[in-house]
This record gives C-alpha cells, sequence and structure tokens, in this order.
C-alpha cells in the first residue's frame, strides 16, 4: 500500500549549523546530481530531491532504507572532524511537508521573505526532474509546494517590505515615484551610508547617478567602480536642480545643502518633487527644507525607523504566512491520501472483477445450455450484486483514507492483499 | 413619468455588490483574504447590472431624467473608474471610491423624484441624454480626482510626518498626482462639452435662454475654478496638494450645487413640485 511510504526531511540550515559546518556539507549542482543516483542505487530512497544552499542543506525524499540514509549522513565531517549528526533535523510526514513548505514560502529565511529561496527550490526541483528522481509523492509535492510559496508571496506581505537601510531608501522613493525610470539622483560626499543607499538605488532602476565629492578624485575613483558621473562639488547648486534624489553622506560639521539652495533648485525644476535623504551626523541638509512643499527630506534616523516598520511588518506577515503554510500542508497530506487509496481500489475491484467472471463461467459451463439473452441477464446481475456488496466496504476504506487512518485502511485493506 | 422612482430590484442589486467590495477593501478580514481579492470582478458585475439598469429603465419610461437617475448616473461613473483603477497601481484608491458608489446609489434610491421645470416648457428631446451625459461624465472624473486628491493628501501627510506604518502598500505620490489631474482634465473636458450641449439646446428651445438660471450660474463658476486649477498646474508648475485641494473644494462645491441649488433656489433647473 503505497499510503505507508514515509516522506522525510533531513539536513541542516543556519538555524542548526555553523558557516564552518554548512560550507562542507553544501553541494553544487554535479555534486546533487551525483548525491540523487548515488541514494537511490545504495536502495536508501525510492524518491529524492536535494535542496543546497549557502544557508542549508537538505534532503526530501521518500524513504525506503533508513540506515542508509543515516550512513550517507554519517560520511560528512565538521572543521574537528566530528560527525555531523548533531546538526541534523529528521522531520517526518506531516512535518517533513510544512518544512518544505516553510523553506519555499521564505518563513525558514535567515532573512524573512527574502526572494532567492523559492528559485533555488525551483532549481533543486530542476536537478530531481532530470535525474528522474521524483515520482508519485515528491511530483506532487514539488508542484504543490512551488505553488504555496507562490500564494504566500501574494496573500502576504511577507515579501513586500526589503531589508536594509538601503532598501528602506528604495521604499521610500517608491513611495514618492512609483518607480526610478528616468529618475536622478545626486550623491553628495563618499561616505558609505551614502553609497548603500546610492547602490540600492541604482539596483532598483535609477536612471542616472551623478556623484560631488569635495575632492574631485574621490568622485572619479568612485564614479570608476559603480557608473556613477562624477561632477564638479563648486558647481552643487546647479546640479541639485537635475537631482529628483539627493543623498547627503559628507563629515562636514555643517549644513552644506541649505533650504534657500533647495527653494531655488525646486523653482529651477518647476517644482517637481525632490527625495532627500541625509545620511550624515551632524547632518548635512538643513532639516527646515522639509517645509518646503514638493521636497521630503528624511535623516538617517526617519531610515531607521522604516527599516523597523518594514521588519515589523515582515514579522506579522509571517504570522499569516504561517498559519497559510500549515493548512497546505495538511491539505497536501490530504490529497495524497486518496490518491494513494484510488490504486488500493482500483485493484480490489480488479481481483473481485476476475473472482466474479471465473464464477459466472464456471455456472455457465454447468448448466450449459443458456440463451443469449439469459447470458446477457446473469452478467448484469452478477455485476450489480458485487458491485453492491463491495461498495460499502470501498466506502469505509476511502473514509478512513480521509481521515488519515492508515492502520485502518490496511486492516480493511487485508482480505485483498494478494498471497504472496 | 416614474412616480415611484427608479425600477427598484437590480439597484439593489449593485448596492449588494457595492457593499461587498466596500467591506472587501475595509475589512478584508472579515471575509478572508480570498474573497477580498475578487472585489474588481464583483465590481464589474455591479457595473454591467447598473448600465443594464439604466438601459432597461430608459426603454421602459422615455424620458427618465431627475434628481434620482442624475445621481444614479454618476453612481455608475465613480463603479466604471473603480474597474479601470483596480486593475493599476490604484486599488487602494478603491477603498474611497466603492464607498462613495455605495452611499451614491444609496441616496439615488431615496431622494423625492420631481422633473426638471426646463423640461415642462421644451419636452423630451435628444439634446436631453446628450446634455445629461457629458455633464454626469465629467462630474464622476471630478469625483474621481477629488478621491485621488485626498488619498494623495494622506500619502503626503504620512510622508511629512514620518510615519511608515503604510509604506509600500499604498499608491506612490507621483502616480496620485498624475491620476488626480487626468480625471480633473477629463471632467473639466466633459462639463465643458455639456455646458456647450445645453447652451444649444437652450437656444434651440427656450424662449428666453439668457434668463439667469441659478444653477447655470453656479456651474460655470465650478467650471472656472477647475479651469483655473489647471491653469495654475500646468502654467505655474504647481501639482501634488495645490491640484488635490481644488479637485477637493470644487467638488464639494459641485455637491452642493447638485444636491443643496435644486432645492433651495428657484430656475430652469430646479425640480418643479
Amino acid at each position: 500500500m503505497g499510503a505507508s511510504q514515509r516522506i522525510l526531511a533531513v539536513g541542516l540550515s543556519h538555524h542548526t549549523a555553523p558557516v564552518e559546518v554548512r560550507e562542507r556539507v553544501s553541494m553544487d549542482e554535479s555534486a546533487v546530481r551525483r548525491t540523487l543516483s548515488r541514494l537511490r542505487s545504495d536502495g536508501a530512497v525510492d524518491e529524492v530531491m536535494v535542496l543546497s544552499t549557502c544557508n542549508r542543506m537538505e534532503l526530501y525524499g521518500t524513504v525506503t532504507n533508513e540506515d542508509a540514509l543515516r550512513a550517507f549522513f554519517g560520511q560528512f565531517r565538521g572543521p574537528a572532524g566530528e560527525r555531523i549528526d548533531p546538526y541534523l533535523y529528521w522531520y517526518r510526514d506531516r512535518e517533513a511537508v510544512h518544512h518544505l513548505f516553510k523553506v519555499a514560502s521564505s518563513l525558514d529565511s535567515l532573512v524573512l521573505g527574502e526572494p532567492q529561496i523559492l528559485g533555488q527550490v525551483k532549481e533543486a526541483v530542476r536537478l530531481a526532474e532530470e535525474e528522474t528522481s521524483l515520482g508519485k509523492v515528491l511530483h506532487p509535492l514539488a508542484r504543490r509546494t512551488l505553488s504555496v510559496a507562490k500564494r504566500v508571496r501574494s496573500e502576504t506581505d511577507i515579501g513586500r517590505s526589503r531589508v536594509g537601510i538601503g532598501n528602506a531608501g528604495v521604499d521610500l522613493a517608491m513611495q514618492i515615484f512609483g518607480g526610478l525610470a528616468g529618475k536622478k539622483a545626486m550623491l553628495v560626499g563618499v561616505g558609505e551610508m551614502g553609497r548603500q543607499v546610492a547602490q540600492a538605488l541604482m539596483t532598483a532602476g535609477l536612471d542616472e547617478l551623478l556623484i560631488a565629492n569635495r575632492t574631485f578624485e574621490r568622485s572619479v575613483e568612485f564614479a570608476e567602480e559603480t557608473g556613477a558621473t562624477p561632477v564638479p562639488y563648486e558647481r552643487l547648486q546647479d546640479y541639485l536642480a537635475r537631482a529628483d534624489i539627493v543623498l547627503a553622506a559628507t563629515g562636514a560639521q555643517k549644513p552644506i545643502i541649505t533650504q534657500d539652495m533647495v527653494r531655488t533648485s525646486l523653482r529651477q525644476r518647476r517644482y517637481h518633487t525632490v527625495f532627500l535623504i541625509d545620511l550624515s551626523v551632524p547632518r548635512n541638509i538643513e532639516a527646515s527644507v522639509d517645509d518646503l512643499e514638493e521636497a521630503y527630506l528624511f535623516n538617517i534616523d526617519d531610515l531607521s525607523q522604516v527599516v523597523e516598520e518594514g521588519r515589523k511588518a515582515r514579522e506579522e506577515a509571517a504570522h499569516a504566512a504561517e498559519a497559510l503554510v500549515r493548512e497546505e500542508a495538511e491539505r497536501f497530506l490530504q490529497s495524497l491520501r486518496t490518491v494513494d487509496v484510488n490504486d488500493d481500489l482500483r485493484r480490489v475491484m480488479q481481483s473481485a472483477e476476475l473472482m466474479r467472471k471465473a464464477e459466472l463461467e464456471r455456472s455457465v459451463k454447468l448448466t450449459r445450455a443458456l440463451e443469449p439473452k439469459q447470458l446477457k441477464s446473469l452478467d448484469a446481475l452478477t455485476k450489480a450484486l458485487v458491485k453492491k456488496v463491495l461498495h460499502r466496504q470501498m466506502m469505509a476504506i476511502r473514509e478512513a483514507a480521509r481521515e488519515g487512518d492508515l492502520e485502518r485502511v490496511k486492516i480493511l485493506l487485508e482480505p485483498w492483499e494478494e498471497e504472496p | 413619468m416614474v412616480e415611484e422612482g427608479v425600477e427598484r430590484l437590480p439597484y439593489i442589486v449593485v448596492i449588494a455588490a457595492w457593499a461587498y467590495v466596500t467591506v472587501g477593501h475595509l475589512l478584508p478580514e472579515v471575509m478572508g483574504a480570498r474573497l477580498a481579492e475578487r472585489t474588481r470582478a464583483v465590481a464589474v458585475f455591479a457595473a454591467a447590472v447598473h448600465v443594464l439598469a439604466l438601459v432597461v429603465g430608459a426603454v421602459a419610461s422615455p424620458h427618465p431624467v431627475g434628481l434620482p437617475e442624475a445621481i444614479s448616473a454618476m453612481s455608475l461613473g465613480l463603479g466604471v473608474a473603480y474597474v479601470w483603477l483596480a486593475q493599476r497601481q490604484l486599488r487602494a484608491v478603491g477603498m474611497l471610491l466603492a464607498p462613495l458608489a455605495l452611499v451614491l446609489l444609496g441616496t439615488a434610491l431615496v431622494v423625492p423624484h420631481h422633473s426638471v421645470t426646463a423640461l415642462e416648457e421644451t419636452g423630451y428631446s435628444a439634446w436631453l441624454p446628450i446634455h445629461l451625459g457629458l455633464i454626469f461624465s465629467g462630474l464622476a472624473g471630478f469625483a474621481v480626482s477629488s478621491v485621488v486628491g485626498l488619498m494623495f493628501l494622506y500619502v503626503r501627510k504620512n510622508l511629512k510626518e514620518k510615519r511608515f506604518s503604510a509604506i509600500t502598500r499604498l499608491p506612490s505620490l507621483e502616480v496620485l498626482d498624475r491620476f488626480q489631474f487626468r480625471a480633473m482634465l477629463f471632467g473639466f473636458v466633459f462639463l465643458t462639452l455639456g455646458i456647450g450641449a445645453g447652451g444649444a439646446w437652450a437656444a434651440a428651445s427656450l424662449a428666453d435662454p439668457w434668463a439667469f438660471d441659478p444653477k447655470i450660474a453656479f456651474t460655470l463658476l465650478i467650471w472656472a475654478w477647475y479651469g483655473a486649477a489647471l491653469q495654475v498646474r500646468l502654467v505655474s508648475g504647481r501639482r501634488g496638494r495645490w491640484t488635490a485641494l481644488f479637485s477637493i473644494v470644487g467638488f464639494a462645491g459641485l455637491v452642493f450645487s447638485m444636491v443643496g441649488l435644486n432645492f433651495l433656489l428657484s430656475g430652469w433647473h430646479s425640480y418643479g413640485g
């Protein structure tokens, strides 16, 4: 009976193992392929897939020989030559499915909601598919995993806000401009924070980055690294009018961008919105700039607050997502069970049909001279009889399967087991 | 004329649909995320039933005009705007449009129905649906503009006061600003055409087309107000909050003219009684 085959998830992740261990078990594509075929030829697993990222190495499979699987994990060694068993977790059935759904939905990630993991899971599925190591359990499981991850992404806010000061700047820019295509930013100074935000803006699709630094050489250096355009610091006022986004990150001890300067630049740019981020302490942009109608000024504390709000939102979303994933895991196991007894029920029907045919033939032989019409009605009668007698039993098996009561399913199916 | 007002049943269906959409926006947890996601489909249904009811109503009673129909048409305009906006980045605006459409349609069903005075002089004319259609398309545009404007002010206030709890969940300032402007421009163009059509009709059929009518005077005032709003935006470049405030004040004036003037003052457009 297929339903008794257990789904197992074994592995380690950043939750259980330090990087020194993780780097030793991490596998590249060819290692994953080799592992998949080896575990199957060893008879350890029936179906299997392996997910290996920098934060985790996990194996999902339907296990036929757990000792062989333990032996496989037994060959890995930690940095001091020790076995890695203490770092491993073993999840079975419901917990295994639940874990995979969580991983793919980025609920188990170092950074909640980070989007890369789904791609990595897809890759693991692709490799397993190519090695033909997915079967009637893992195949639907893999498919469902991807759809659950998509559902979590679209129905919860888990992936909505991003992590880090740089992305907080991008979030603010998005709230103001809706998109960064066609937008220009100017970075004043080359402080670390400023670079981070500028980099994040570039990644998010900024059109052009200008860089103005007191020492021009450093702007040129930075520009060469990042593809920004260096502009002379002395002409700050002129370039201010061209920038939709202004990032200030210098070591200056007093404001270098004043309210008057921004007022002038707003007039020059016909009151198109300007978004300013002051990443320096002491501040480089006069706070009163924010009083101007079309200027939106944020300082380093504001950005930290955005980061904090993002974290809170992700945590709340993770809660909702957790419930969703749990429910989906339950649903998946349910469907798996139903599919599995379907095969068994078909087999029962077939052997009942064989018996009926044999009995019918025998009685036809005995009675001999039967009209075709009589023969036909006899056939129909026996068919209906068998169907009726079996019906209740079938229902009982289905019911037990739906409730996941594998023991009862087994007992009910016992009379139909073929003689060895 | 249908003294008992419009045929109610289809409108009650439409109201129920808008109530669903409203709840879907404001209290999504009440119906669950999956159902709340279907608001757009339900809105399409509501608008379709509404159009159907209007057409059937128009065929059944050949000149259905009066305050209820006017308000109902405006509710339809908002419904169409909702369907249009809900598939863009402006889903959040729906949380204001849906209840407004709901309230307007509810109002349309309860306000008393009287015939317009001028119609008693001119009788029914093909000008009537043209005049009304243009004017109310314009008004729906202004309604959308003011709703989007309200949202703009809210998002702006959040940013200026450094409140970030709703960040990235609401439409961006620039998108809101663009839409409040487009809706206003749409409204202005259609109001202008509607006034023109009304003028042509009056000149063709009324004995004294230039007689003073408070509604016309007020409508021209509103037209000038929106004209000024567009002027400020296009000539001096001040957009954002300026456009939003013009839009909100303008629409408040409009509602006053539509509901208030018809009852308070008398003229062609007043409802006889």
